[in-house]
């Protein structure tokens, strides 16, 4: 009996110990990891509105920038953001966030599309467990900057508004390169972004026009 | 007990007699996992090293007083401590990293060498052999997964670290950077390793 009352009062002792060790480490650099997140948020959202930021911006001049050129909406549940020209009078574009389920697990992004709905700006996904080199291949700019430029308008019978085919087979514009090796990601992005994009050009689109 | 091996004769053990992956076989999953790029075998290699180390040095240093039955709840509890803190680090420190490695160094808790060590190693010997236990150990582990990932980033990407080495033209085999890739370039070098293992060891013991 004495030494189960023992056993515990260890465990106690050294939970307590090793449960304090991982707070303060965690509290010390918590400041640290959130700066870290919402720079990246910002850097993307800075991309998908094709606003040219320099490589090896500090992370103040980054932010700076952001607070100067990007004004932040909300509708529903989702926040948009606005980009402005230099000006910070002409609307530049629109960053949408999006996201679905991927092979793995939940994908978060984000697409700029053009003031008039008409085009998309760039995209950028920041958020997945895809397998690193195959289905995490979605982040890197070879993926993403095919998307600019790509023409946008409301989903009708069985249509996309774009299509991911292997390398090299494309016969129209809006068929772009899926990743190869990584065909269960590919076709999970395809089918979620088309679903957001038409999600936004029937729902969104008009309320942000009010809200301006 | 008979005579102790010398500390040397611990460390070096670790890093190529008893090699925990070539001999062993054992924290395959991060091997085959994160070998397909140089940058993500480092970290995993530094956190790993820091893991191991560390959790050999506590469960030594407990040793005396950490009772027989609950033994292996204190040493995950000590495991996953340590690999919590790694986490945060390389969030705050290495955010690009961090993602790229996404779940696996959450997954060093359950690197069945860090236990292996401390259960059949540090909780019999003092505190210094079994941080050179650990040490050697890892560093065993590391050299493994740098040769695999020298194998299989410039076979699979075309680079190394990041810089292109083979030509632009060089057709890069997809195979290389999923699993059965790892696997292959794996169970060759337990061959190699086989290969140049003396032979009679074994039968010594009989």
């Amino acid at each position: 009996m004495k030494k189960q009352a023992l056993s515990i009062v260890y465990m106690f002792l050294i939970t307590l110990f090793f449960a304090s060790l991982i707070s303060a480490v965690k509290f010390l650099n918590e400041a640290k990891i959130e700066t870290n997140q919402i720079v990246k948020l910002q850097r993307i959202i800075l991309k998908v509105l094709d606003i040219p930021v320099q490589e090896a911006i500090s992370n103040e001049n980054l932010t700076r920038l952001f607070t100067a050129q990007i004004k932040d909406i909300q509708i529903g549940k989702k926040t948009l953001y606005i980009g402005y020209e230099e000006d910070r009078r002409t609307i530049r574009g629109y960053a949408v966030p999006v996201g679905g389920p991927g092979f793995w697990g939940p994908i978060e992004g984000m697409v700029g599309i053009t003031p008039d709905a008409k085009k998309v700006l760039g995209l950028a996904f920041y958020k997945h467990n895809e397998t690193p080199g195959l289905g995490g291949r979605i982040t890197e700019d070879w993926f993403s900057d095919q998307f600019k430029g790509l023409p946008l308008y409301p989903i009708e019978g069985g249509q996309n508004i774009f299509f991911l085919t292997p390398e090299g087979t494309q016969k129209r514009a809006n068929e772009l390169d899926a990743i190869t090796g990584a065909t269960n990601t590919s076709s999970a992005v395809e089918v979620f972004l088309n679903q957001e994009l038409d999600f936004f050009l029937r729902e969104f689109w008009g309320s942000i026009e009010e809200k301006e | 007990m008979p005579n102790r091996p010398g500390k040397k004769d611990i460390f070096l053990t670790g890093l190529w007699k008893d090699n925990p992956v070539l001999r062993q076989i054992l924290g395959i999953c991060s091997t085959l996992a994160v070998t397909n790029l140089m940058v993500n075998t480092l970290v995993m290699n530094a956190g790993l090293i820091f893991t191991v180390c560390m959790s050999s040095l506590t469960v030594s240093l407990l040793k005396n007083y950490t009772p027989m039955r609950i033994r292996m709840m204190v040493q995950t509890l000590i495991i996953a401590s340590y690999v919590i803190i790694v986490d945060i680090l390389i969030r705050a420190y290495m955010p690009d990293i961090s993602e790229a490695l996404g779940p696996y160094v959450a997954l060093i808790i359950t690197n069945c060498i860090i236990m292996g060590r401390c259960e059949s190693f540090a909780r019999h010997n003092p505190p210094v052999a079994s941080l050179l236990d650990g040490l050697g150990m890892s560093l065993g582990y590391s050299l493994v997964l740098i040769t695999i990932a020298f194998i299989r980033e410039p076979l699979g990407f075309g680079t190394l670290l990041g810089f292109r080495i083979l030509p632009e033209g060089f057709v890069q085999w997809t195979i290389m950077i999923m699993a059965p890739g790892a696997f292959f370039t794996l169970g060759f070098l337990v061959w190699i390793f086989k290969y140049f293992q003396p032979r009679n060891e074994g039968k010594e013991t009989k």
